[in-house]
């Protein structure tokens, strides 16, 4: 698939910090990318770039394959731009807040109206289209501010950590609406989170980034792959499993923690039909034992040493 | 207790690292009690003289006694002459051309001591005064120093006025029968030459004499001997002079408060990221400077001109037989203070900071330049400060416009002073924008 978007070696320092360190990314057409990292690994730099909001210092941005120098009112219009803060006009009604922003887009009349009641619909606002924003609940508000960034039918959203602060729920309509303008409209998604649930429940590529550098890329199994361990067993650290500890280090890496062990199942123990019967021989009752598969967590701790949201 | 001590030295951290409330909380009391202390301090020495119109026609030495008086005193500053625009000549004032200033509102009083003003026909002192009461507490305060000049004077020739009385009552004839038996009995009695004791009864003799006390305090009965002719040249037909003369300067202080707050909101939109939003869309930097330029004005214009009705509505003043000229003044005083709004916001980086500075500016500037009191009350160095100020040129025009109802000429300098402001101050505002690059 063609690449709508592409980054080649983008810099970009703030005085002395170097706050990207020449990134470079190929975003396909209608792919729904996530662009994981901690606070302050470059992730808003990077976005206020591709929205054009600060110039790098270095790079090139292509837009469908011509790079973009001057913002025209044609580029602007291919993206959508989703801001971390509810960047609202909160006294005004929620169809006070479209008009202008759609009249900023160019939109007027029949069309912007009808635009105006598609997105209401679409982030389940309709109803209260004539009420202030400041009336609406948090997840009313964020569910509005994607609206309001979607009104001029973009091809590419940038959603810059749009579900902060937000209780599951809300989120969870978020990511159905996300989810539904990417399958069913074909949009292109760009999505920054140190959520690693989010990223691995809505996108189907993702850019891992730390310290202004692109640190690994790929699908979510690409990146699990990339681990030696792709899923490691806890062992509750209870008068049997002590004992045995020599015997459990012989099935593979054993990493004694505060109140389990957790075993690395060695290559000859690499499938659970294989290890499960070891453990019983030793006596280890299948309630002390716990599965757990890596994570995007376990990518980005392999990679940087790091928890996510250390 | 250690709870209470604990949040009370968090309320301490937190006010100390606010810089504009401290500012707020310590400096703009400090400079509003040495501007209010300036004046009311009664601090004489350093209290500037009222300026007006003098013009001594009569070759009278009681007119020259007056005429010293107002040379030394401390209120009033007595103007005799001034210098043509080009500079190179001097005019001295009649009662023709200090009328006509007074009229054009140079200088708000003219004290004509004319040519009778003590004669020998007259039974008291002829003063002229022309005045514009456009400011009621200059009006008072220099007619109350002149009174208390002349009457204090009166004294000096008060034998002079009284022969003058008898002499009207009794006539020439038998006055001058009078004097002559008076010198002839004295002569007999005492020895004193009669020719020599005439002289000493003489009118113009009594008149030079500066034998009485000439600061005694004066009383009612003096007054009668004053024959005071005020003409008040302008704003006679007002029919409320105190809401006419302070409503430009309650006006120019809200709209600048009202346009500096429109102004700053630019930081209301960043904190908010809806000024990020409109940067990500078809908007401009300069589409958004100018966007709030635009907007300022246009708020500014209808809050003058609602300001201005609701005190023709309900005051009566009248705003309407010099509208243009009027609307001209509001149109240089909301660019002026539009301006001032915006240099605010290119050189303050966060809306509470913006906030405090332009609170304690706007209230300064209403202070010494006119919105409060009269700028004449102030202290001559603070008058200089007052004239680089937005409101000193608006309050003085509104009050040509309304008071005087100057055509274009009478506020030609203050909408040039106006919009000169505005040309400079927008100038530095938008270098500023574009140097330090406040929008992002």
């Amino acid at each position: 698939m063609e690449n709508i978007l592409s980054l080649k070696n983008i810099k970009k320092n703030y005085g002395e910090i170097a706050a990207l360190k020449g990134v470079s990314l190929d975003i396909e057409r209608g792919s729904f990318l996530g662009i994981l990292g901690p606070n302050g690994a470059g992730k808003t730099t990077l976005m206020n770039i591709i929205i054009g909001l600060i110039a790098p210092d270095e790079g090139e941005i292509l837009l469908e394959n011509s790079p973009v120098i001057h913002r025209s009112n044609d580029v602007i219009q291919k993206f959508g731009y989703v801001p971390q803060e509810i960047a609202l006009y909160e006294e005004l009604s929620a169809i006070k807040n479209l008009e202008i922003f759609g009249g900023l887009y160019g939109l007027k009349g029949k069309a912007l109206r009808s635009r105006i009641s598609e997105v209401l619909e679409l982030v389940g606002l309709y109803e209260r289209k004539k009420d202030a924003v400041k009336t609406f609940s948090g997840g009313m508000k964020r569910r509005f501010n994607i609206a309001c960034s979607i009104l001029h039918s973009p091809e590419i959203i940038l959603c810059d950590e749009p579900t902060v602060g937000i209780d599951p729920q809300s989120r969870n309509a978020i990511f159905d609406m996300l989810q539904r303008m990417h399958k069913a409209e074909g949009k292109t998604i760009i999505y920054t989170t140190h959520y690693m649930e989010e990223a691995e429940r809505l996108c189907d590529k993702l850019e891992i980034i730390d310290n202004g550098k692109i640190i690994a890329e790929g699908t979510l199994a690409e990146l699990i792959n990339l681990l030696a361990k792709k899923q490691s067993i806890k062992i509750l650290k209870e008068s049997r499993a002590i004992s045995v500890k020599k015997e459990l280090s012989s099935l593979g890496t054993l990493n004694e923690l505060e109140f389990h062990f957790e075993l690395i199942p060695g290559t000859e123990y690499s499938k659970l039909h294989q290890l499960f019967p070891k453990l019983e021989s030793l006596g280890i009752s299948e309630d002390n034992i716990e599965i757990s598969r890596a994570t995007l967590e376990d990518v980005f701790l392999n990679l940087t040493g790091r928890r996510l949201r250390d | 207790m250690n709870t209470v001590l604990m949040l009370f030295k968090k309320d301490t951290y937190r006010f100390l690292s606010d810089k504009p409330a401290l500012l707020l909380t310590f400096i703009l009391p400090a400079v509003l009690i040495l501007i209010f202390g300036e004046i009311f301090s009664g601090n004489g020495g350093q209290q500037s003289r009222i300026p007006i119109i003098f013009v001594n026609e009569s070759s009278s030495p009681a007119a020259k006694i007056i005429e010293e008086k107002l040379d030394s005193s401390k209120a009033l500053k007595p103007v005799k002459s001034i210098k043509t625009s080009d500079k190179n000549k001097t005019i001295f004032f009649n009662e023709k051309t200090a009328k006509d200033y007074v009229e054009k509102g140079k200088f708000s009083t003219a004290v004509i001591l004319p040519k009778n003003f003590i004669s020998d026909s007259s039974a008291a002192l002829n003063i002229k005064v022309y005045y514009d009461p456009k400011d009621e507490i200059e009006y008072s305060l220099i007619m109350g120093n002149i009174q208390k000049i002349i009457y204090s004077t009166i004294p000096s020739v008060f034998p002079a006025l009284l022969q003058n009385k008898w002499q009207k009552e009794i006539g020439p004839a038998q006055a001058k029968k009078f004097k002559t038996s008076m010198a002839k009995t004295v002569n007999y009695f005492f020895g004193v030459p009669a020719d020599s004791i005439e002289k000493y009864m003489d009118l113009s003799y009594i008149s030079q004499s500066h034998s009485l006390n000439a600061d005694s305090a004066a009383s009612n009965f003096f007054s009668e001997l004053l024959n005071f002719q005020s003409t008040q040249v302008v704003g006679k037909e007002i029919s409320n002079p105190g809401a006419t003369r302070m409503v430009g300067g309650w006006a120019i202080m809200f709209l600048l408060f009202s346009i500096v707050s429109a102004s700053i909101s630019l930081f209301e939109e960043k904190q908010q990221g809806t000024l990020k939003r409109l940067l990500t869309m078809p908007v401009s930097r300069n589409q958004i400077i100018w966007s709030k330029y635009l907007y300022t004005t246009v708020l500014g214009v209808i809050q003058l001109a609602v300001m201005f009705i609701f005190a023709w509505a309900v005051f009566n003043v009248d705003i309407f037989s010099n509208f243009i000229n009027l609307f001209l003044m509001i149109i240089a005083s909301t660019l002026a203070a539009v301006s001032f709004g915006m240099l605010i916001t290119s050189f303050t980086k966060s809306l509470s900071q913006a906030n405090g500075i332009a609170t304690i500016l706007i209230l300064i500037m209403s202070a010494i330049g006119g919105s409060w009191f009269p700028v004449f009350l102030l202290p001559e160095w603070m008058q200089t400060i007052s004239k680089t100020t937005i409101t000193y040129w608006s309050v003085d025009g509104f009050l040509q416009v309304l008071w005087r109802h100057s055509d274009l000429s009478g506020i030609l300098i203050n909408l040039v002073v106006l919009l000169g402001i505005a040309g400079a101050v927008n100038a530095v505002a938008l270098y500023r924008f574009k140097k330090t690059d406040i929008l992002t």
